[in-house]
């Protein structure tokens, strides 16, 4: 059942609407599990979108299957998402900056109360973010280490390649998921593609993890199919940064997901104008290529790679 | 006067980013204070008030060489390349550099540059930033005040400005430059004015003679001023904000800084396609405008005003 769940109207002849599609059974009781899928929060990431139309179609023609509520709400930030614009328009603030937001607040603020209010109660949420336009990303869950302990064995259940663990940063407690977190909704954060564009085999893959882990949680009735390739970062196993220390076009001369070895030449940084090689760039470790620049130009610190450090032994013990 | 580049960032098409100061007095010695201006390509107020301070410390400096006691860095701007193209934030990515403090020189583009300015104007003993205000509004001007900061109150009424706002920090508000100026010990305001993209002088002026009058009483120049305003503290309570209930055209009556009754109109909101009289916006409280929307169309349920209601402030004087 599609339903509106903010409505405020707009200076000419429109309204701003957000809007959820709700899946449940026809027995509803306070022990009734329910998830939220949200995406759209930043405008010009369109991954999650696909994969919204994914479930929709699939818990359309499986009804009988939902044990528990599904809200779908694919356009968090509905202005940003038909304009291709990262932010709220007109504002331009981050969106993911104004949680858990405020009625008496601007706009985006009240937008970001409204999401909060809405998805308030939800036993477990997914925040389904692509990268910016600048980053392509192997599908991941982002896990704030505060809460790893409670959120990897439910992130493992979307069998996506890579949970990465990362430290707490204050800014971050301006993001839906640290604000529903907060209130008690086990909230996952995934990242995936590229901005502006949709990779359709990770689509499909986080559909069919999304359906596994609703299995899994009793949302829907279906068989729960064993996880096996997902990679936790660790205190095994460190991400390393790679930035440029130069402006330039970027050239990648490795692909995305990749094993990668130390020493191994990821890309250049060229200039056009001289036809001269800036910055070679070279991997640190071994590992695993799961961030590649996308967009070409750059700066002094532009990120142009991450790689996911092969697991170290351990040596405590 | 010492003019010199505080620090550089190529670029591949355009000329270097240099981020210029200007030292007066002796580097150094004490008593010392740098003021920092805007981090936004749009706030024409705050570039107009920190040049003509250069324009005010060099023409005294060179009429009496011993105009400065101490040492005065004055950085008109830190994000030319914005100002240049009519851009808010930093033009390749729209990240804000006033979130990225204390900076991280190995980090991305803008995590650099708050790293190197921080690095230039972390040890004053008092420290301003110039600010213009995020949200699209105008106001009047006021020294803003991180409530984990309120020994600084006394000091900030020396700038003799009418409000001294006092504001609970948002986790944002951790990484801007003035709250880790004050973790790093400076004694550190932002004085917050104006409206984006236009010169109001009238508004830039009080926030030029109160950065003036500041230097005086603390004995940086020697240079005699009028005494200003006590300062009257404005907790986040004592802000009545009076929001729109319709959307269309904005039809303002009354101005920042007019002193308001209760039941007075504020502004009109007609449709914007019949023309119809929607909404009269009213006073609730007898008050000091603030804060007005700065744009003529508004949303529905966006902040029209915010009013100092004189009856709550009068607990904090």
């Amino acid at each position: 059942m599609i339903e509106e769940v903010f409505n405020v109207k707009l200076p000419v002849n429109e309204s701003l609407t957000l809007r959820r599609n709700r899946f449940s059974p026809e027995d509803i009781s306070t022990s009734t599990k329910r998830i939220s899928i949200v995406t759209g929060i930043h405008g010009d990431e369109i991954e999650g979108q696909y994969v919204c139309y994914l479930l929709a179609k699939w818990l359309n023609s499986n009804k009988h299957c939902i044990k528990g509520i599904i809200d779908i709400y694919p356009a968090m930030n509905p202005l940003g998402i038909d304009s291709i614009t990262r932010g709220f328009p007109f504002y331009d603030v981050d969106l993911n900056r104004t949680f858990p937001g405020n009625t008496s607040h601007f706009l985006p603020s009240q937008v970001a109360s409204a999401i909060v209010d809405t998805v308030r109660g939800s036993d477990y949420a997914i925040d389904i973010h692509a990268s910016n336009i600048f980053l392509r990303e192997l599908p991941q869950v982002r896990i704030s280490r505060s809460t790893a302990d409670e959120l990897i064995p439910l992130a493992e259940k979307l069998d996506i390649e890579f949970i990465w663990v990362h430290d707490a940063v204050t800014v971050l407690e301006s993001t839906f998921a640290h604000a529903m977190n907060s209130l008690g909704t086990k909230t996952l954060v995934v990242e995936m593609g590229v901005g502006m564009r949709i990779t359709k085999e990770y689509g499909q893959s986080l559909t069919r993890g999304i359906l596994n882990l609703l299995a899994h949680v009793n949302i829907i009735e279906r068989p729960v199919q064993p996880t096996t390739k997902t990679m936790v970062s660790n205190l095994h196993s460190e991400v390393f940064f790679i930035n440029a220390s130069t402006s330039g076009i970027f050239i990648p001369i490795l692909e995305h997901n990749v094993t990668v070895l130390k020493g191994e030449k990821i890309g250049e940084i060229i200039d056009p104008l001289s036809g001269t090689i800036e910055e070679t760039l070279i991997s640190p470790c071994n590992g695993l290529l799961f961030t590649i620049r996308e967009y070409p130009v750059v700066y002094e610190g532009s990120l142009l790679a991450r790689i996911l450090e092969d697991p170290k032994e351990d040596t405590a013990l | 006067m010492i003019e010199e580049v505080l620090f550089e960032i190529s670029s591949l098409s355009r000329n270097p980013l240099k981020v210029q100061g200007f030292r007066f007095g002796r580097v150094g010695t004490t008593p010392s204070c740098v003021i920092v201006g805007p981090m936004m390509g749009n706030a024409i107020d705050q570039l107009w008030i920190a040049s003509q301070l250069v324009r005010f410390l060099r023409q005294h400096e060179l009429a009496n060489a011993a105009f400065v006691k101490g040492e005065i860095l004055v950085v008109p701007t830190v994000n030319p390349y914005s100002f240049n193209m009519g851009k808010n934030f930093w033009p390749l990515d729209n990240t804000d550099i006033d979130v990225m403090f204390p900076g991280y020189e190995k980090g991305e583009t803008t995590q650099r540059i708050a790293a190197r300015l921080f690095e230039k104007t972390n040890n004053y003993d008092y420290a301003i930033l110039l600010e213009a205000r995020k949200d699209h509004v105008e106001c009047i001007p006021y020294v803003k005040v991180l409530e984990s900061n309120m020994d600084a109150i006394d000091d900030a009424r020396i700038f003799g400005l009418d409000f001294i706002h006092v504001k609970k920090e948002s986790p944002t508000d951790t990484a801007s430059l003035t709250y880790n100026w004050h973790v790093w010990n400076a004694k550190s305001f932002s004085i917050v004015s104006g409206k984006k993209g236009i010169l109001r002088k009238h508004e830039a002026n009080k926030v030029f003679d109160a950065i003036v009058r500041f230097l005086a009483k603390k004995g940086l120049i020697d240079f005699l001023t009028f005494e200003g305003s006590h300062g009257n503290l404005v907790m986040p309570s004592d802000l009545e904000a009076i929001k729109s209930t319709a959307a269309g055209l904005f039809d303002a009556l009354a101005n920042i800084g007019d002193s308001v009754v209760h039941g007075q109109p504020l502004a009109r909101i007609f449709n914007s396609l019949d023309g119809t009289l929607l909404q009269t916006i009213i006073s609730p409280c007898d008050g000091i405008i603030s804060c007005k929307y700065d744009y003529s169309l508004i949303f529905q349920n966006a902040i029209a005003y915010r009013i100092v209601n004189v009856e709550s402030a009068q607990n904090n004087l």
